[in-house]
């Protein structure tokens, strides 16, 4: 366990240290919260912009190390042979990828953080109504997403390759699930098909959680099932 | 006592056979040296040695574990330097070594293993800035981090400057005499001559001679190593 610990803190420095997942996981969440919130107001409903923005985008920035950052670190640890080395000690492929994801999801929760420092300074953000909820429904989101990323980081050949696979999934996924755009401002055509979409549950139960309106437990199970199944697959199409 | 014993191993990459018997044993605190052409299956043959490929037929023992069913027990005793792998670019020397430690269940200290191996001074110096030189000594306390029986070296010292190979052997002598059994693949003839206990030539996918540097140089009839692999493969080709 302390292990595991080790490697997840070195795993995190080292992608902080990579510009690009830095970028990814820290910069461009922020842009796209202040591009967002130029025209401030409310959402149809009533609802400051801003108590959903934040919500909605702590699952983008989680896409974006899940989906982008994460399978293009795996990819190319692959392809330079990281991993080949890896192999030939006793670390595990499950210990691979637990550090992985933890070390990737912290990423995405340093720039949720940054993101709520933001809405609170400068837009003013209600705090979380439950905030165990929003725990709870992060979590399980970064678990879910984690897992695809994982399974795309398995079996695709290159790191260029899962970079722009990665992006390929996530761009139109995080405009349907009302993970950019709030699900209300929506076409209803656009929302039924991002209904369908892995982010769309981590989106509304994070977003039920910081509004104080009660979890949907489908989403919550959604999640998991998700994660079992693509953590699952994940792993046994792993190649070192 | 055996430490490794390889009884008519083979493996086949598509149809291309690559080992066709390859039969060998190495006894604990050697320097056992494998050599041959490039090609030859060196690189086959020890990492079939140390679980990281699967043989397609004949027996091996490391450590009396198998390599293929008990390959968890065995990589908590051994050590290994790829000839081709590498580390993260960001990571840095310390890192790297404190890591390495961490998936073992009884680790040497690293801290103390990055002094003795005068990695001390680039603790702090990422991966991707260390000259060559560096890198391959920081393969070597890296493949000695988890305390190993057995070390198998492949192509340590190829693309080293000749001070530095030179000062890479020091550092394989320093590892037998801590009682560490090192496979060291190469094809440096002086390098094989100046270090190893007994050699094997691999080629055409079998140990064409085994022996001691001396016993291959006499059955050359030959002044030095360099001249007996030759006089031995020309004659086996
Ligand atoms: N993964 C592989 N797939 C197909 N052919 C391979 C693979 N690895 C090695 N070979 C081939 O097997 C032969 C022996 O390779 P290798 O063991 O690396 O030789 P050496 O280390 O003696 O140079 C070579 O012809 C090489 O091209
Ligand atoms: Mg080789």
């Amino acid at each position: 366990m302390k292990g595991l610990g080790n490697v997840i803190a070195i795993e995190l420095k080292l992608a902080m240290r990579d510009p690009m997942s830095a970028f990814f996981a820290l910069a461009f969440p922020a842009v796209i919260l202040w591009v967002k919130m130029r025209n401030g107001g409310t959402l149809p409903g009533g609802l400051p912009t801003i108590d959903a923005i934040v919500p909605m985008l702590s699952v983008f920035v989680t896409g974006l190390a899940s989906l982008v950052v994460l399978p293009a670190t795996l990819a190319q640890y692959r392809e330079r042979r990281v991993l080949k080395r890896l192999r030939a000690t006793p670390a595990s492929s499950t210990m691979v990828f637990g550090a992985q994801w933890a070390a990737h999801m912290l990423l995405a929760a340093l720039g949720f953080a940054l993101l709520a420092v933001i809405g609170l300074i400068a837009y003013g953000l209600s705090g979380p109504s439950n905030p165990g909820q929003v725990v709870l429904a992060w979590v399980l989101g970064a678990l879910s997403l984690g897992a695809i990323g994982l399974l795309l980081g398995a079996v695709v050949p290159s790191g260029r390759a899962a970079t722009v696979v990665g992006l390929a999934i996530f761009f139109p996924m995080v405009f349907v699930s009302g993970a950019m755009s709030a699900r209300e401002t929506l076409p209803e055509s656009m929302r039924s098909i991002g209904d369908w979409t892995p982010m769309a549950p981590a989106v509304q139960a994070i977003r039920a959680g910081w509004e104080g309106q009660p979890i949907s437990l489908p989403a919550l199970i959604v999640m998991a099932v998700i994660f079992v199944v693509a953590g699952g697959v994940a792993l046994k199409a792993f190649r070192w | 006592m055996t430490v490794i014993e390889i009884n008519g191993l083979q493996k086949n990459y598509k149809d291309h056979k690559v080992l066709d018997g390859v039969t060998l044993t190495v006894g604990r605190g050697e320097i056992f040296g494998i050599l041959g052409p490039n090609g030859a299956g060196k690189t086959t043959t020890v990492e079939c040695a140390s679980g990281l490929r699967k043989p397609d037929g004949g027996t091996l023992r490391v450590l009396g574990l198998d390599p293929q069913t008990q390959r968890r027990e065995l990589l908590q005793r051994i050590g290994t330097q790829l000839q081709e792998a590498a580390l993260p670019d960001a990571i840095k020397v310390g890192e790297a070594l404190q890591m390495y430690a961490s998936f073992y269940d009884k680790p040497a200290d690293w801290r103390a293993l990055m002094e003795e191996w005068g990695l001390a001074e680039k603790r702090r110096a990422r991966f991707a800035s260390l000259s060559g030189g560096w890198k391959q000594r920081l393969f070597i306390a890296l493949a000695l981090v988890g305390n190993p029986e057995v070390v198998f070296l492949d192509e340590l010292t190829t693309g080293l400057d000749p001070s530095a190979r030179r000062l890479t052997w020091g550092l394989i002598r320093d590892m037998r005499d801590r009682g560490v059994t090192v496979v060291l693949v190469t094809h440096f003839m002086d390098e094989a001559e100046a270090l190893c206990d007994r050699i094997a030539v691999i080629d055409n996918g079998r140990v064409m001679h085994e022996g001691s540097p001396n016993e291959l140089i006499s059955a050359g009839q030959a002044a030095n190593l360099d001249d007996a692999y030759f006089a031995l493969t020309e004659r086996t080709v």
